[in-house]
């Protein structure tokens, strides 16, 4: 019965919401203003460049070092983050506690990766700059400091569901609680952790990028220049050097995932 | 005078709200002895074990380990020299080899420092090798523990034990998840290796054929109360229907 009245509930939810999604589109106003007029003209620009890249020796060898600038804030801020999120996702996991101190702890720190994390790194990126100015240092903490606050939460999490029974097995042996750590929680949440780090370092490899408007160089810095010079050729050899890090990352990703699952 | 018994419990109680799991028992176990505990489920096995295992309080009565207090066994270490535990095969750690999962057995007694150099420099090799010898899975030893079959990690749980040499061994279901085979031959064996290392053993079991067969003594539990505890020769078939004979005008009784 009560079941019933739940999924009951539930579709009058869902029903209710695609009203509300219908009553939305008459807001809209359906005019020819609802382009710009000139947009369709640009959009077949752009269209047409993708098919013609920029490919001469200077753009490439600018695309190139842009890329490895990227790269290099991605793989520098995310090692930092590694390690920001490894110290406080464990203390944060509240595995290495007990009684009154453990729920101390465990909520004040995940109170302060929250805050790390509720910040977006473009924001972070702002404030570094305002604060050290256009140093690589900048994008590094800019990527270290929520990415830090994402995986801590996430390996916190993932220590917290490991499975009790090896772990009692292991209390039982008579091992401490850092014992515990690496003889259990580590071992037992390793490939998922790693799983998860390498598709959070695909998606720094995409903020770096973006990070790098505010003038921090690499490729979304170039991409903002060639924007708005006009140059859409330049825009899509960016793009393309953009795709293929990110492809890069995640070929590198399933090769590690394979062989740590096997 | 009788030499001090290994367990001592008098009038032990524990209520989970108002229902009592386990009422007023009382029983010793002496050294060397090889005990096997059944009864139906729910009987309140796996909470005696609990108890006698000092990770649950008794809320009534007192439990003596080898004539003190369990609250005598403060540190981890003296815990694990006393006590080894052995569970069903899910409490390996699976993702790690074989050796390291045998070692574990070692780390009441290790200090941090040693058991991070066992990763890269195993310590105690030879005493992993020699307990992966006697449980039969000595060309396993770097396998991933995950990759073997319920009764090899089961063997692998025994060969931890080894390492462990704590003086008594306690064993809840140890074998509830193998099919019969297969639990014959990890009871048989856990049996014999008690048995050579002088241990003492308490085992929950299903398998009333193999209590018979391997044990000296069985405790039998019904509705948190023991139901009988005899030399094993002394048990009749007729005690073991009855106990577990479902009583039917009861069960009707309680679903009303």
């Amino acid at each position: 019965m009560q079941k019933f009245v739940d999924l009951h509930k539930r579709n009058l939810l869902s029903g209710l919401l695609i009203l509300v999604f219908v009553w939305s589109l008459f807001s809209v106003n359906w005019g020819p203003d609802l382009f710009h007029s000139g947009g369709k003209h640009t959009i077949l620009q752009m269209v047409k460049s993708f098919f013609q890249p920029d490919l001469s020796p200077e753009i490439l060898q600018l695309a190139v070092t842009s890329a490895w600038r990227t790269l290099a804030y991605a793989v520098t801020g995310m090692t930092l983050a590694i390690l920001l999120a490894v110290v406080l996702g464990v203390l944060a996991s509240g595995i290495l506690y007990n009684g009154k101190q453990r729920i101390w702890v465990k909520s004040s720190l995940r109170g302060l990766l929250g805050f790390m994390r509720a910040i977006h790194e473009l924001v972070w990126a702002w404030l570094f700059v305002a604060a050290v100015g256009l140093s690589p240092f900048a994008a590094i903490f800019a990527i270290a400091i929520p990415y830090g606050g994402i995986l801590g939460r996430i390996f916190a999490d993932m220590l917290n569901d490991v499975k009790p029974e090896p772990i009692q097995a292991l209390q039982s042996n008579g091992a401490s609680r850092l014992q515990l750590l690496c003889y259990g929680y580590f071992p037992l949440a390793a490939a998922d952790m790693i799983s998860y780090t390498m598709y959070r370092f695909e998606c720094a490899i995409r903020s770096s990028a973006i990070m790098s408007f505010v003038g921090l160089g690499g490729l979304g810095y170039q991409i903002h220049l060639s924007l708005d010079d006009l140059k859409y050729h330049e825009v899509w050899t960016f793009i393309f050097f953009l795709i293929g890090l990110v492809i890069l990352v995640d070929l590198w990703s399933r090769f590690l995932r394979k062989r740590l699952v096997s | 005078m009788s030499p001090t018994p290994v367990f001592e419990l008098k009038n032990i109680s524990k209520y989970y709200g108002e229902v009592s799991s386990l009422s007023s028992l009382s029983f010793r176990i002496d050294r060397g002895e090889v005990v096997a505990l059944i009864g139906p489920s729910g009987a309140g096995k796996t909470t005696l074990l609990n108890i006698l295992s000092a990770m649950l309080p008794p809320d009534d009565g007192t439990f003596f380990i080898d004539g003190k207090p369990v609250s005598s066994l403060t540190s981890r270490r003296q815990r694990a020299r006393k006590l080894g535990i052995i569970r069903q095969q899910f409490d390996l750690v699976g993702p790690l080899p074989v050796v390291h999962n045998v070692l574990a057995g070692r780390l009441g007694e290790w200090s941090l420092f040693k058991s991070l150099l066992s990763y890269l420099f195993l310590q105690d090799k030879e005493l992993a090798m020699h307990a992966l010898h006697r449980v039969g899975l000595k060309d396993k030893i770097y396998e991933k523990t995950a990759h073997l079959s319920g009764g090899e990690q089961q063997r692998v749980a025994l060969a931890r034990l080894l390492v462990q040499k704590p003086e008594v061994i306690l064993a809840d279901e140890p074998v509830s998840s193998l099919d019969p085979a297969r639990a014959e031959d990890i009871i048989g064996m856990l049996v014999r290796l008690v048995k050579e290392e002088n241990q003492t053993l308490i085992a929950s079991l299903h398998s009333v054929d193999l209590a018979r067969k391997y044990f000296t003594r069985i405790i039998a539990l019904r509705d948190g109360q023991i139901f009988f505890d005899l030399p094993v020769d002394q048990v009749t078939s007729q005690q073991l229907s009855d106990l577990y004979k479902i009583m039917e005008m009861k069960e009707d009784a309680e679903v009303c």
